[in-house]
């Protein structure tokens, strides 16, 4: 078996290094847009105006509720049909990065509650604006307890990119459905996958450990 | 300085204040004192609109404070807070607590504004601590910190909410006399307290609240000797014999 797990890859080495450098374009993307949109959401339930909050979270209980897959598709076939033509690799980014923001958003909103209002209450009571207050008082604070939630959030998005092989998101799984196709080693073809995903999520598991630890002392 | 005029203050039905008409001049210490749940942090707390009042006027400084066009934080820099429970920002020394204010509210340059507030910790006497941060201090050194941190933006008026309430008995002191020498120089203070023995010495006058009512206004001396009202006699017999 191992012998054709090296088979493989001398054959098709070219196909895992590029479908991995795809997935790793896929996730950057969509880590970054997906933090940025998060917050963003975020705040819209802690605000004090009810009509952004009710806007906040339906996008957090829509999208949570739904099947990734199905986000994707409609990125992908469901606008074409609205003659909104994306490619794979935009509807698929685009689909993960609305997907994981609600889950973002969930992590930061837990984050914030959880410094004491008394935190709140000193800055705005000092004469900081809310804004000022959020930011150099609240979100400090928060970001410290929101690392390691969003680290999984994170490691579950690079794994979740894999769905975007059904639409020919031209990834480490896309590539990986081809392979085994051609070869009809399914075992050891997605073997070799698995440890692709891993170079990964394992470095990125022990960043976040590491972050972890230094800001529990801090 | 600060004047309720008929001020009103619900939590949906629940009635916390009640006609509340009250007068504090410039320089005055003002303590307030009455059982748990009288609307004693209440009235506080509208002071600077941590709480919003449903009717009457509140002015202070010349502000009314529950005006929609009042710009808040302009009102607020000129009023002291201080907490039962400190609210210092554990993320920050002592010295970038005190500065936070005066750098982003009153555009001081920190330069400036440290010298500021090491006069104050000084003070306070915590002159030493200024990069400790504030896990690595007391309860008593936290809220003498807390305390310097309101004086550091120079406001008209300081608020205290129950500041001795959550400290260790043997700290209570060092506090208390943070707070009497900042009433000698001629602070505005009002001052939410159990500590009576505070009250009779340093206090101009003694509000007495219960069920969000002013039930009794007067001088120290005449208010534990002889207190008029009844409510406030048995108030003080309750303190006295447990």
């Amino acid at each position: 078996m191992l012998q054709n797990i090296l088979d493989i890859w001398s054959k098709y080495n070219g196909e895992y290094v590029s479908g991995l450098i795809t997935t790793l374009q896929i996730s950057v993307i969509s880590l970054i847009a997906s933090l940025l949109l998060g917050t963003v959401i975020a705040i819209f339930c802690i605000s004090p105006f009810r009509m952004l909050v009710i806007i906040g979270r339906a996008y957090v209980e829509f999208i949570r509720n739904t099947p990734l897959l199905i986000q994707i598709f409609f990125f992908y076939f469901g606008l074409s049909s609205l003659d909104i033509q994306l490619s794979s690799f935009v509807a698929g980014t685009l689909g993960l990065t609305v997907y994981t923001a609600a889950f973002i958003a969930e992590a930061i909103r837990a984050g914030i509650n959880s410094i004491p209002k008394g935190q709140m209450e000193a800055a705005r009571a000092s004469g900081l604006t809310y804004i000022q207050a959020m930011r150099y008082v609240v979100l400090p604070q928060a970001f410290k307890i929101v690392i390691p939630p969003l680290g999984n959030q994170f490691i579950n998005l690079v794994k979740n990119s894999s769905l975007l092989g059904v639409i020919a998101g031209m990834d480490l799984m896309y590539h990986a459905d081809i392979i085994s196709t051609n070869t009809f080693k399914t075992f050891e073809t997605y073997i070799l996958v698995g440890v692709f995903y891993l170079t990964i999520t394992v470095p990125l598991s022990i960043l976040v450990n590491w972050l972890e630890r230094r800001l529990k002392r801090a | 300085m600060i004047e309720f005029r008929q001020v009103d203050k619900y939590y949906g039905n629940f009635h916390v204040l009640q006609n509340i008409n009250l007068t504090i001049s410039e320089g005055e210490v003002v303590v307030i004192i009455g059982p748990s749940g009288s609307g004693k942090s209440t009235l506080l707390r509208c002071i600077n609109h941590l709480e919003k009042i449903s009717s009457g006027e509140l002015i202070v400084d010349n502000i009314n404070v529950h005006d929609r066009k009042t710009n808040l934080n302009v009102l607020r820099q000129e009023i002291g807070m201080v907490f039962q429970h400190f609210n210092l920002y554990p993320h920050m020394t002592v010295l970038e607590n005190i500065t936070l204010a005066p750098m982003k509210v009153r555009k001081i340059a920190r330069e400036e504004a440290q010298k500021t507030a090491r006069y104050y910790l000084e003070k306070v006497g915590l002159a030493h601590k200024a990069d400790a941060y504030p896990n690595e201090l007391s309860g008593g050194q936290q809220q003498r910190v807390a305390i310097a941190r309101g004086l550091t933006m120079q406001p008209k008026i300081m608020l205290f909410d129950e500041p001795t309430s959550a400290l260790d008995p043997e700290m209570i002191g060092e506090v208390l006399e943070v707070m009497k020498s900042l009433a000698r120089e001629g602070m505005t203070m009002v001052v939410v307290t159990h500590e009576m023995g505070f009250a009779k010495e340093v206090a101009d006058r003694v509000v007495f609240m219960d069920h969000g009512q002013v039930v009794e206004e007067s001088e120290p001396k005449a208010f534990f000797e002889s207190p008029k009202e009844e409510r406030a006699r048995s108030f003080l017999s309750r303190l006295l014999n447990h």
